[in-house]
């Protein structure tokens, strides 16, 4: 028994080639990412060090706040309106009995499309003049709401939050509904016999039980709103103005089509750190609540 | 309220959703077997003559059969060296008697959920540039790899705890090493878990963007998203033919997705609700 699973030889082998790809391509990069947020530089001479100053400049950069700003929109419209309508929706559907399987797999279809394809089909549905909100609109006789969706400051960043629900909704619900499914029989049927039916059910039994869901359900979404990029690079590239940017976005302009490397890695210290201070707030939070039920 | 009226409830909010879900799809594929005019005279009703006009357009317009290959090629490579490396290391730490080793390097692999893919993006890029892989297919290749390997090390590990103890030591007894275990034992019985893995891995890297986009400058090296952003950058106002494009590249996925559901959604709840 010891020799076989106390290899050394084979332990070192199969420990080994994945860690260094790891270490190479998470670790690394998040050392050198802190190196050269540290430094000016434009990615082609050396970089000199200048302390703290791009992050100085971020807390002076207007636009740097706006993409912030639009971090925490994502962030808040993830937690506040879709995690309700995932919790919802999944609690409906675990109810039906009837087509319960096409329900479920047509909401996933989303989240198995290329991100850079929906963004084209719906900037496609948000086309000032063929696209299909505008149509829809004239038909219905009202005209004066219709818009350039993606080129107006005031909808842009929520045309791209909408498409971006559209993608991902489906996917959590898939995954409350597998908790909501692997709540025994028994304690529901407990429930049921106390007078828990209907809505009742959902709130004091269902809900409560599949809490653990719900909170990987948030985190994930927290984390994907940190991680939204490519979604706003090719909707709105950011604009118009500037309004629809993210961080990540801001940061990927300052390095490549503006050359500053040395504040382009600042940004993308301060998204790590404020991506680990939401998971920890988050953290305390869920662990706090949870003490008081107790 | 009556028993009928409660199975008709919650179908009242599934359809609208399902409708939602469904008729963007449906209005790009339909729209593009329509001519300019018609996509924005009759955006409702079915195309009057089917035409095929808008995919020659887009065919004859682009090198879609290399983007196509290109995808296919970068993602099942990449996704095959995420397997086999993701499972050498689970077998490692989940099996194997080095418990202190293991906890180190499973709590370094769940740091990589804290860390935001964009951050590292531009460390990458250059790092890439440094090592010489820039524009070859290599640049996709090893990050795809190496981004992949913590979530199947942990969807991985998670089936591998599961198995029990009694099955290697038959294969002990029957005088198997190490590696006869891995492979004659564990491996088999893993395979399903393998499957979904594989698929998870493939539809992720299939569909990245900023990376491909990034780290390849050639025409010819593009993936399929790459390719599909550039084509609308370029026929912004040919509504026709960026349908037919947008159409050749979520079909194939849509078809995909159509026979293997039931795997993908067992993967995906298989890795987030142990997750």
């Amino acid at each position: 028994m010891n020799k076989v699973h106390k290899n050394y030889t084979a332990y070192f082998l199969f420990v080994v080639p994945a860690m260094l790809l790891y270490i190479t391509f998470y670790l690394v990069p998040l050392f050198n990412s802190l190196q050269y947020s540290v430094t000016s530089w434009n990615g082609i001479t050396q970089p000199v060090y200048n302390g703290l100053e791009n992050f100085q400049k971020a807390l002076d950069d207007e636009k740097f706040w706006i993409a912030f700003k639009n971090n925490i929109y994502f962030v808040a419209f993830s937690v506040f309106i879709q995690v309700p309508i995932i919790v919802l929706v999944s609690v409906l559907v675990s109810g039906v009995r009837r087509f319960l399987d096409f329900y479920k797999v047509t909401v996933f279809l989303p989240s198995v499309l290329s991100t850079a394809a929906i963004a084209i089909i719906w900037q496609f549905i948000y086309a000032p003049d063929a696209g299909l909100i505008n149509q829809l609109l004239r038909e219905i006789g009202l005209e004066s709401w219709a818009k350039i969706w993606l080129g107006d400051k005031a909808t842009a960043t929520l045309s791209i939050l909408i498409t971006n629900a559209w993608q991902w909704t489906g996917f959590y619900i898939v995954l409350v509904l597998a908790a909501i499914f692997a709540i025994s029989k028994e304690m529901l049927e407990a429930g049921e016999m106390d007078g828990a039916v209907g809505w009742r059910k959902a709130w004091y039994l269902t809900i409560p039980l599949i809490r653990p869901v719900i909170i990987v359900v948030m985190l994930l979404s927290i984390t994907g709103a940190m991680k939204a990029l490519d979604i706003v690079l090719i909707m709105t590239k950011g604009g118009p103005f500037g309004s629809s940017e993210v961080m990540a976005t801001y940061m990927y302009k300052q390095a490549y089509q503006l050359g500053d490397f040395g504040y382009a890695n600042a940004i993308a210290i301060i998204i790590t750190i404020f991506t680990a201070i939401l998971a920890g707030i988050f953290h305390l939070i869920s662990k706090r609540t949870k003490e008081v039920e107790h | 309220m009556n028993v009928s009226m409660k199975r008709i409830v919650p179908h009242l909010v599934l359809i609208p959703y399902v409708i939602i879900v469904l008729y963007p799809l449906f209005f790009i594929i339909n729209a593009s077997f329509k001519n300019n005019s018609e996509i924005s005279l009759n955006p409702w009703g079915l195309p009057q003559s089917f035409s095929f006009d808008n995919y020659t357009n887009a065919l004859s317009n682009s090198f879609i059969g290399t983007y196509f290959f290109n995808s296919l090629y970068i993602s099942v490579i990449s996704t095959v060296a995420t397997i086999l490396l993701a499972t050498a290391i689970s077998y490692a730490v989940t099996r194997m008697k080095f418990p202190r080793l293991s906890k180190l390097v499973y709590s370094l692999l769940l740091l990589s959920l804290l860390i935001p893919p964009a951050s590292l993006l531009i460390p990458l890029y250059l790092m890439i540039k440094d090592m010489g892989m820039y524009n070859t297919p290599l640049a996709l290749l090893i990050p795809y790899t190496a981004f992949g390997i913590p979530l199947t090390v942990f969807v991985v590990a998670a089936f591998l705890k599961s198995i029990p103890q009694e099955l290697e030591e038959a294969g002990i007894m029957d005088g198997l090493s190490t590696y006869g275990i891995l492979g004659r034992i564990i491996i088999p019985l893993t395979l399903p878990t393998l499957v979904t893995v594989f698929i998870l891995n493939f539809i992720s890297h299939w569909n990245e963007y900023i990376m491909a986009n990034l780290f390849l400058s050639s025409d010819k090296l593009r993936t399929l998203p790459v390719a599909v952003v550039a084509f609308a950058d370029q026929y912004n106002m040919n509504y026709g033919a960026l349908t037919a494009a947008i159409t050749i590249s979520i079909v194939p996925v849509i078809i995909i997705y159509a026979v293997l559901q039931k795997k993908i959604i067992e993967g995906v709840t298989a890795g987030g609700v142990k997750g």
